[in-house]
């Protein structure tokens, strides 16, 4: 693995968490561009960073505690205690 | 002290829209759904009892998430959870690198072909649940709840250098769970990720 890959690589997750600045996330680019050992390891993680969320949102709140919340914020004229 | 504010009721529903966010969280912290319910419960009448201590336009959704992993907190230390080990250096772990040591064609498959299509459904919250706690918040906030790194270290008043290396050894824990439970040969143990 290149110089350019390992920087690369140290850049993984503020890359797939969107935390680099724009000339940073030029640079990444550049050089998935060029490196597809590279490019295959960001899409992994990547979609790993998807499935996830996928998995882990399928849970709703039950109706009953939707309804308590609901009438907590419809409890106008309770002062704050 | 009347304390109910000018368009507190339209200000406390902005909090309502974030219900289920910090249900599924609450599920991924407590494990249970009772106790997710009850979690939920206090954070709101938390945030219902401070709510003129909101301020209007900051990111309401960040306020939630940190009343609630304090309310969190303070239950396991309650009752007194054995804190968890963090913040020790792991071995490297990615299913990405394993495969690919194991001569798998991994630049052809989805994480999804490898872990879930194989599996028993649940892996990736059964997975996540069984991170030290640590870890598991800082994951849940990035991962499930989209959150930044300056904004979970808010919520969870730690460093951003501390929010990255948990969500590093967060992530490589989790993989290397999800590996053991798709009856892959058994991965090198980490420091951490252990229960």
């Amino acid at each position: 693995m290149g110089d350019h890959c390992e920087q690369t690589m140290r850049r993984l997750n503020t890359y797939i968490d969107r935390e680099l600045s724009d000339s940073e996330v030029r640079n990444v680019k550049a050089h998935l561009d060029d490196c597809p050992p590279c490019e295959q390891v960001f899409d992994f993680q990547a979609e790993m960073k998807r499935l996830v969320r996928k998995e882990c949102c399928t849970d709703d709140a039950p109706a009953r505690l939707r309804d308590w919340v609901r009438q907590l914020s419809t409890e106008k004229s309770k002062p704050a205690g | 002290m009347d304390q109910r504010g000018v368009g507190m009721s339209s200000d406390f529903s902005l909090f309502e829209r974030h219900l289920d966010a910090l249900y599924r969280s609450a599920l991924r912290l407590t494990r249970k759904p009772e106790d997710a319910e009850d979690l939920v419960q206090e954070t709101y009448l938390r945030a219902y009892r401070y709510r003129n201590r909101f301020k209007p336009g900051t990111n309401e959704k960040a306020w939630l998430f940190t009343i609630m992993t304090n309310v969190f907190r303070n239950r396991l230390r309650k009752r007194g959870a054995p804190e968890d080990p963090i913040d020790q250096p792991g071995t490297d772990f990615s299913i990405y690198d394993q495969m690919r040591r194991d001569g798998m064609p991994v630049h052809l498959m989805s994480p999804e072909e490898i872990i879930v299509d194989r599996g028993f459904g649940d892996e990736v919250k059964h997975a996540l649940e069984e991170l030290p706690v640590p870890m598991r918040m800082v994951v849940v906030l990035v991962d499930v709840e989209d959150f930044s790194y300056k904004e979970v270290a808010s919520i969870l008043g730690i460093k951003i250098g501390t929010v990255m290396s948990r969500l590093h050894r967060g992530r490589q824990a989790l993989q290397k769970k999800l590996w053991e439970y798709s009856g892959r040969p058994k991965a090198p143990s980490l420091a951490v990720g252990a229960r």
